[in-house]
């Protein structure tokens, strides 16, 4: 086998930075090394390396877990994904939190918080997540439209699963 | 009922050791992962992989509802909690009670008092059990010096009222000891705003003994014999061995026998260690504590004992009688065990994740390596740096301290730093050869030569 550095693998080492930096609780983190760039961030006005637009990491560093958007999206190759294939083009992923029952409605009987070709706001309540009776809220955590679901309703998902697939504004 | 399908709350080696008894046994697997865990050995190897939640422990291997929810929606009638993260704590238990899941492991009150260190004294008290000769309301300066002579110098004078090293003195005489008083109760008052004081004997040269034991839940244990753990870094285990070859056979039968009443008084059910303080100038031991768990050197019985016994925690888990009698146990040779970390020796025991580049490990008759580590692994910065634990096993100790230093050298690991190097100087010191180390032997005698040899 050939020697690799580690610095082949410059995703460990930003997967390696954000879990420090989240835990640091630094507002903002700036590394610049030759060509690389990084910037993680916990205010989402925050300034963008790409000027204007938010860069997806400023999105993964902010420690809202019932906001997955940017760092699912990256997430989710590696996630079992039943019906990833689904995902129409140019759609993101809203992905599970953690592992938990997935919830299409606030409870038993009443109607899904949303159906596919559904509007939702950022900060709309799309799904719950069941640990032990313990209900969490998952969050659409961007504006934009539904386009698929791709979990079962009251089936076990794991952490990082697809749930819904969405077209933002 | 034997478990059909086990699930397994851990990670790095144990859960690959978990996962292959527990084939060997015909069972299904399940395993917990973080999601920094996806692809370890042991989600290659286990039937099915879940995964619990993002890396971080808290929100992952150390939330117990997420763990026994994911244990129950995946079907599983078993659940084996290996060593750290929730294995000792009694919420995992009682939550597998409540969802019909076997618990690997002693019943959640068990679990409890065990764990609490008052209570835990007052259990080995009551089973007749040995505890550093000591004392508890030491009030004025005169009683220090009363207790003092009674117990035996040296003795450590420390606060009743708080844990930590505030209020701590150690007194080598009787002089010392009503001096000692006044500070110590000084400081207490400081910080506590009480100045009772304990006393206990102070063993400036204790060998760290265990003893391994299986209960059946009903009163039945069984010991796989001592080990010794004496190299110590930070009260953190280096090497360990078995038996401890320190200790004269009459005192051995004392020790086993000691661990076995305190097991069988709490009806103690699967694997446990009963750790003591070997006081060798003295020729006694003290009882420490009970680990209510499978343990990292859980191998070095196994190697002498030629028993499995995360199998054996599996059938007890299951609802089998003890496999084996103590009659039937048959203990032979002498067997090492090093801990490999991926930490660099020389920058303070740093720890040095990363990607291994290269790993070629010793094979041989005799030698055995649990480790969930390959070429091109990612070691996690995330969680402890145990990389893997090579054992030898030979029929003296001499002989298992000579093949441990071959199967050294011909462990090669690049990318990351590790602490094979160290492990072959503490084999090759002179004090190790003569076995007279203690527990802090390793940061006084050999650490220290090494700062000096370096300055």
């Amino acid at each position: 086998m050939t020697q690799k550095p580690t610095i082949d693998h410059p995703v460990d080492h930003v997967r390696v930075l954000m879990e420090e930096f989240t835990r640091s609780g630094i507002a903002t983190l700036h590394l610049r090394s030759g060509e690389f760039e990084l910037l993680l961030s916990n205010d989402a006005a925050a300034p963008s390396l790409l000027g204007g637009q938010q860069a997806a990491p400023v999105a993964v560093a902010a420690p809202v877990v019932a906001a997955p958007a940017a760092p699912v999206a990256a997430a989710a190759p590696a996630a079992a994904a039943p019906v990833s294939t689904s995902v129409p083009d140019g759609a993101v992923v809203v992905a599970a939190p953690n592992l938990g029952t997935f919830y299409r409605a606030p409870k038993p009987g009443a109607a899904p918080y949303v159906e596919i070709g559904g509007r939702v706001a950022a900060d709309d309540e799309i799904c719950l997540i069941e640990v032990m009776k313990l209900f969490t809220a998952v969050k659409a955590g961007q504006a934009g439209k539904i386009v698929a679901i791709l979990a079962e309703d009251g089936a076990m998902v794991e952490a990082g699963q697809p749930l819904f697939a969405m077209v933002a504004d | 009922m034997a478990i059909q399908r086990l699930f397994i709350a851990n990670r790095g080696e144990i859960a690959l050791r978990i996962i292959r008894a527990a084939q060997a046994l015909n069972m299904e697997t399940v395993l917990a992962v973080s999601d920094a865990d996806r692809d370890s050995a042991a989600a290659r190897l286990a039937d099915r992989t879940v995964v619990l939640g993002p890396a971080q422990a808290a929100k992952s291997y150390l939330d117990p509802r997420l763990v026994v929810h994911a244990a129950r929606e995946s079907g599983c009638d078993g659940l084996h909690p290996g060593y750290g993260f929730l294995s000792e704590r009694a919420i995992l238990p009682t939550l597998c009670a409540q969802n019909g899941i076997a618990f690997v492991g002693p019943e959640p009150d068990v679990i409890d008092s065990l764990g609490d260190k008052i209570q835990a004294r007052g259990m080995a008290r009551a089973a007749g059990v040995p505890l550093v000769p000591g004392c508890d309301g030491v009030a004025t300066a005169a009683d220090a010096r009363r207790e003092g002579d009674r117990i035996g110098y040296p003795v450590l004078l420390k606060a009743a009222a708080g844990g930590g090293g505030r209020g701590m003195v150690i007194a080598n005489n009787g002089d010392e000891a009503e001096a000692g008083f006044h500070r110590a109760s000084a400081e207490a008052v400081a910080a506590f705003g009480d100045g009772t004081l304990f006393m206990e004997r102070f063993v400036p040269e204790a060998r760290h003994v265990e003893v391994q034991l299986m209960g059946d839940g009903k009163g039945g244990v069984v010991h796989f014999g001592e080990r010794d753990c004496s190299v110590q870094r930070r009260y953190q285990k280096l090497i360990e061995e078995a038996p401890c070859a320190a200790m004269p056979d009459h005192l051995r039968k004392q020790l086993h026998e000691s661990a076995c009443a305190l097991a069988a008084s709490v009806n103690y059910r699967n694997a446990g260690t009963c750790e003591f303080l070997f006081d060798v100038k003295r020729q006694e031991f003290y009882f420490i504590e009970v680990n209510a768990r499978i343990q990292v050197e859980h191998p070095v019985s196994e190697m002498i004992a030629g028993f499995d016994l995360v199998q054996e925690q599996l059938r007890i888990a299951g609802g089998a009688p003890l496999s084996v009698t103590q009659d039937q146990v048959k203990l032979s040779g002498h067997a090492i065990e090093c801990r490999i970390n991926a930490e660099d020796t020389a920058r303070d025991f740093l720890p040095s994740p990363g990607r291994i580049t290269h790993w070629s490990p010793p094979q041989g008759e005799g030698i055995r390596l649990d480790s969930h580590m390959s070429e091109g692994a990612m070691i996690p910065p995330y969680y402890d740096s145990m990389i893997g634990k090579l054992i030898v096993h030979a029929p003296t100790r001499e002989a298992a301290i000579d093949k441990l230093d071959a199967a050294l050298a011909d462990f090669r690991v690049e990318g990351i730093a590790t602490t094979i190097g160290l492990h072959r100087e503490i084999i090759a010191h002179p004090d190790f050869r003569t076995n007279r180390i203690h527990t802090r032997w390793l940061e006084q005698v050999l650490l220290a030569e090494r700062k000096g040899a370096a300055a």
